[in-house]
């Protein structure tokens, strides 16, 4: 992440936004019943909490000051029963609202996860996946914690202090207007020291990022740092950031230091008052020890949850803070979107033309360049050229990850745009250079997970693309797991892994971007007869490396500088003596020296085009 | 990354609140408790009777929840995993229009997740709870023995009252002890973790002593003796048997393929990473012996990994030096030709580049790096391919710039454009860690090897962009 973003990710807005809360209460909704549940129990909580020192009341004015003994018994075991009652009502309220969280919070990730799923390519080019997951696992994190800390029990914590003041004064109205007389001032002080703790926490939250940013950009910089013998200037910027963050959390602490004593100093006041003015009372038999037993456990119970208000008041900025960028994400509308009616052909051909068609990434700086052509039906067609002439453009614009900015590219006579996406991708059968593997058996690699593909299918697609005798030889063949996302297989079986992947889909148009690496020699044969299989009845695009491909092809369009420049069958355009000719013949001069014993080009894997470098 | 800050502040937890509740709880708990037993202590026996059962729930409950927090934990990982490999590869994802059943296998996961989690809600909705029902038994105890204790005129009512208040008090602490336990188990736990990466060695690169203390200036004769060396005792060694001098003011040009050692050669060069002993020199001295920072001030280093700080041009510029007046700076910058570039930028040299410069292209990146080397003024220049990202008509450019420069200075040109390294007193030829092929560009392509391949290669390659720009003017 970039120090940017790092401070992206830190800003901070209000605890509590209407407009944010009714979106997130939206996903509550599948689950009303639920927590209509959890809000009963959240009552019953509160009930609990008010009955226990009521019936210390009962049980010392009524019982105890009657001398009841039978009584006694029986308003204890009245006790025992709220603390069980309490035990249950509490354990299934906090369940069910955990419950419901993480039931609306699953939904929400799931809903992001889809959203993503459906983005175009441009807009992974816009945004670092980092950011993006972020915003699918961390930010819900956050925005859970809302259910799993308890912060939605703020409503229960309200409805304990309301309930308490109802009770108290209910039992004893002056003596509880003596009680409750700090209270005011309580709520007044804890107003005004929410509002520095939350200036500290953003501070803090801020110069944290800052922090991280700093350590990640020493990290990943630790060569340049040491190559310039910089290790103590950024010791020494490091330890300044770092200081300002410990003088951050000092401050706070020293909010807390003063705010949490104050709490303890009017809870010892309340109580205090209550003494004096009950016992007053009592002396004068007004009223009975039991008020005042019952009184302190309430005072006690009333001021807890606002020890705790600091860090709720937190989470729930925090959590406001995350849902506002989850929002933010879901609301930005995908630009390739599928037809309101797409058109489908009745019966598919596999025919592509390009028609005049202008592509670029950013404005003013053109990668396609009017291209037009046309592949029939079951022809094979070469793309050559150097790098950035634009070749991998023109197979991301046939696959609809992009959408062109002028002219048109018709798949079976029919615009793409006119398409359904997906169903137009089942078509084509993409194979890339850099193959991505997934992490999975070797089944999954190739069917991608997909369960519609029969395992005889799968036998069939390995077999044929030449890499099921290397499979069947693994401990568990198949059923073997893929290491490190492929990076322990050669890059010769990576291919052929992917061959099998486009075999298994059985696409009509096939999209081959070929690799460049060179293997040996063995495992180029092997590759060139899984190619053979792999263009067999099929219209084919290729980005061609090797020679062989290119010779096969039933015409080569050579693209340079964004603009197609010549196009004929490899004897035409050796014959023209143009830019492909010269490619030719430095690659048929080093194919000549590796091997001058006849068949250069199955020998040889070394590339035509791209390599400038 | 993590282990840093979230094991910093899961330690900070237990250093400061943790042990802070513990000492709170601890005296409220003694004023109490003693307080209680001088009331009565048949009572306060009774009542505290359940109490001994507090540590074993919050070790039975500690150790669950631990437990299940790591499988949560892993869980997310797994499901963090799934993400990142799935944004990866989305361009597979979407060609073989895989995204409905990569939705389904991610609510897979995620439901996971959310069970675990639910397991963990669990244990943590019955821990609390529990801990209030021993306190509600206390009160109970109380209510109940206390009340028939000042039936029978054994306690007096005031007493009683007393002595529910202490009782009350004493809820809080039990509470702090609960949650101090599970603090004390992450704490713990993270700062094995952080012991783990304060244990690591310090490079010896910080290590050593050093003994060669000598200040008389560096005048960059770079001596290579049977240098082999790999990254790890169970790889195959990336250079093998390297002997090289070069003089002192000379230049030398390394070419190969990818992977062929250039890069391991230049970061041995600066010990980035630890040359056996006795292998590499700078006039007659093994740079393992070299003090500390004079390395660092003989060799001007531009990788073709560029990093550029966040912060002002000036500031990346000036990385390596102390004294660089804004002559110098525009100096370096000149000679490098980012200067027009800086001009036209709105603050000039002060003009503040993100993380990674961000703002620059990969060309101007590369232009600052080498900027950052020059204006340190350094005996011996290593260029690693410092020139990947401009083409080769500007690099010829910046090199023609830079031959002033380097004139007197032992520069060390890796790259894979042959036209740079024309000019080169020698020029080495690496090939799978080996050196294949040594002599001057002339001889060089007298031998018709490998280097030989490779210019006519380039040299195709350059007619052919040469002929795509005329037809492309015409």
């Amino acid at each position: 992440m970039s120090q940017e973003e790092h401070q992206e990710e830190e800003i901070l807005g209000k605890a509590y936004d209407a407009r944010l809360m009714a979106r997130i209460l939206r996903y509550l909704r599948p689950y009303s019943k639920l927590l209509a549940i959890s809000f009963a129990f959240l009552m019953l909580q509160t009930v609990s909490q008010l009955l226990g020192p009521y019936i210390t009341k009962i049980a010392i004015d009524r019982y105890i000051a009657q001398r009841d003994v039978h009584g006694l018994d029986l308003i204890a075991l009245a006790y025992l029963g709220v603390v069980g009652f309490g035990f249950i009502v509490l354990f299934v309220q906090t369940y069910t609202t955990e419950y419901t969280g993480q039931r609306a919070m699953h939904d929400l990730r799931v809903e992001i996860f889809s959203h993503l799923q459906n983005q175009d390519l441009g807009y992974f080019d816009r945004n670092a996946i980092g950011r993006l997951m972020t915003r699918t696992i961390n930010d819900v994190e956050t925005l859970n914690e809302l259910f799993s800390t308890g912060v939605v029990g703020l409503l229960g914590d309200v409805a304990i202090v309301f309930g308490i003041a109802a009770t108290m004064l209910w039992l004893d109205w002056k003596l509880a207007l003596v009680c409750l007389a700090a209270f005011p001032i309580i709520v007044y002080l804890s107003r005004f020291y929410r509002r520095r703790a939350r200036d500290v926490y953003r501070e803090s939250r801020l110069i944290l990022g800052r922090l991280n940013a700093g350590l990640q950009e020493n990290i990943a910089g630790v060569a340049t740092i040491q190559a310039f013998a910089q290790e103590a200037k950024m010791y020494r910027r490091f330890q300044e950031v770092n200081l300002n963050y410990r003088n951050v959390l000092l401050r706070s602490i020293r909010y807390n230091a003063v705010f949490f004593p104050i709490i303890e100093l009017f809870s010892a006041l309340s109580v205090g008052l209550l003494l004096w003015y009950g016992g007053q009372r009592m002396l004068s038999s007004a009223i009975e020890a039991g008020v005042i037993v019952a009184f302190i456990q309430y005072i006690q119970r009333m001021y807890q949850p606002i020890r705790d208000l600091a860090e709720k008041y937190n989470i729930m900025q925090a959590a406001m803070a995350s849902a506002e960028r989850i929002f933010a994400l879901l609301d930005n509308r995908k630009t390739i979107k599928n037809p309101a009616r797409p058109i489908r052909p009745e019966h598919f051909s596999g025919e592509v033309e390009f028609r005049d068609v202008c592509f670029s990434y950013r404005p003013d700086e053109p990668v396609l360049k009017n291209i037009t052509f046309r592949v029939r039906s079951g022809e094979k067609v070469a793309l050559v050229g150097p790098t950035g002439a634009g070749k991998t453009s023109i197979i991301s614009l046939l696959c609809r990850f992009y959408d062109v900015q002028q002219g048109a590219i018709l798949v079976d006579g029919i615009d793409i745009r006119d398409w359904n996406k997906q169903e137009l991708r089942r078509h084509l059968g993409l194979v890339l250079q850099d193959v991505f593997l997934f992490s999975g058996d070797f089944a999954t690699n190739i069917t991608l997970g997909d369960p519609h593909i029969s395992a005889e299918r799968i036998l069939d697609a390995a077999r044929r693309a030449q890499i099921a005798p290397w499979i069947e030889r693994l401990p568990e063949g198949y059923h073997q797991e893929v290491q490190e996302r492929g990076s322990t297989l050669s890059q010769g079986q990576r291919q052929l892994l992917s061959f099998a992947r486009a075999l298994a889909f059985d696409p009509k148009i096939l999209i081959l971007d070929e690799a460049t690496s060179s293997v040996d020699t063995r495992t180029e044969a092997l590759i060139q007869k899984a190619l053979d299989e792999l263009l067999e009845n099929r219209t084919a695009l290729i980005i061609a490396h090797r020679l062989s491909t290119v010779k096969n092809a039933d015409r080569i369009i050579v693209v340079h500088n964004g603009e197609i420049w010549e196009e004929g069958q490899h004897t035409e355009l050796l014959a023209r003596g143009g830019l492909y000719a010269r490619l030719y013949e430095l690659q048929y001069h080093s194919q000549d020296r590796l091997a001058p014993n006849g068949e250069p080009e199955e020998k040889s894997s070394a590339a035509l085009g791209d390599q400038t470098d | 990354m993590s282990r840093l800050t979230n094991d910093i502040h899961a330690v900070r937890e237990l250093m400061g609140f943790g042990s802070l509740a513990m000492v709170d709880a601890a005296v409220v708990l003694v004023f109490s408790l003693s307080l209680m037993i001088t009331i009565n202590p048949r009572l306060t026996f009774w009542s505290m009777l359940a109490m001994p059962l507090i540590p074993v729930v919050v070790r039975f409950f500690g150790r669950e929840i631990f437990r299940f927090s790591r499988e949560t934990q892993e869980q997310l990982s797994a499901l963090s995993a799934f993400v990142l490999e799935n944004l990866s590869g989305i361009r597979v994802v979407q060609a073989y229009a895989q995204e409905q059943n990569q939705i389904r296998r991610f609510e897979a996961i995620s439901s996971g997740y959310r069970g675990k989690t639910m397991w963990l809600a669990t244990l943590w909705g019955i821990f609390w709870p529990l801990m209030q029902v021993m306190a509600g038994v206390a009160a109970t105890v109380v209510l109940w023995l206390g009340g028939r204790q000042v039936l029978q005129g054994t306690m007096t009512l005031g007493e009683y009252v007393a002595f529910n208040g202490y009782l009350a008090m004493l809820t809080w602490p039990l509470m702090a002890i609960g949650y101090t336990a599970n603090q004390y188990q992450r704490g713990t736990a993270a700062l094995s973790r952080l012991a783990e990466v304060l244990d690591t060695p310090i490079s010896p690169r910080y290590a050593s002593l050093s003994a060669d203390n000598d200040a008389r200036p560096v005048r960059g004769a770079i001596e290579i003796r049977a240098l082999t060396f790999s990254y790890s005792n169970d790889q195959s060694p990336e250079l093998k048997n390297i002997n090289l001098s070069i003089p002192a003011g000379s230049f030398c040009g390394i070419v190969g393929e990818t992977g062929s050692g250039k890069s391991t050669l230049a970061n041995l060069l600066l010990r980035l990473y630890e040359p056996p002993d006795d292998t590499i020199f700078i006039d007659g001295v093994d740079i393992k012996r070299m003090a500390r920072g004079r390395l660092e001030k003989t060799i001007g280093y531009v990788s073709q990994d560029i990093f550029l700080f966040f912060g002002s041009i000036k500031d990346n510029i000036l990385l390596g030096t102390e004294n660089g007046d804004n002559g110098a700076l525009e100096a370096a910058a000149r000679v490098t030709q980012i200067l027009p570039t800086i001009q036209t930028f709105g603050s000039g040299f002060e003009t503040v580049i993100g993380e990674r410069g961000v703002r620059l292209s990969g060309g101007q990146k590369q232009r600052t790096a080498l900027a950052r080397a020059i204006i340190k003024d350094p005996p011996v220049l290593i260029l690693d391919d410092a020139f990947s990202s401009v083409d080769a008509e500007t690099e010829e450019e910046i090199l023609r710039e830079l031959r002033q420069f380097m004139r007197g200075r032992t520069t060390l040109l890796i790259s894979h454009r042959i036209s740079s390294e024309r000019h080169a007193d020698q020029i080495i030829y690496l090939k799978n860690g080996e050196v294949i092929e040594r002599g001057t560009h002339d001889e060089l392509l007298a031998q018709r090897g490998a280097y030989y391949e490779l210019y006519r290669y380039q040299a195709v390659i350059h007619e052919v962009e040469a002929i795509g720009r005329a037809e492309g003017h015409r």
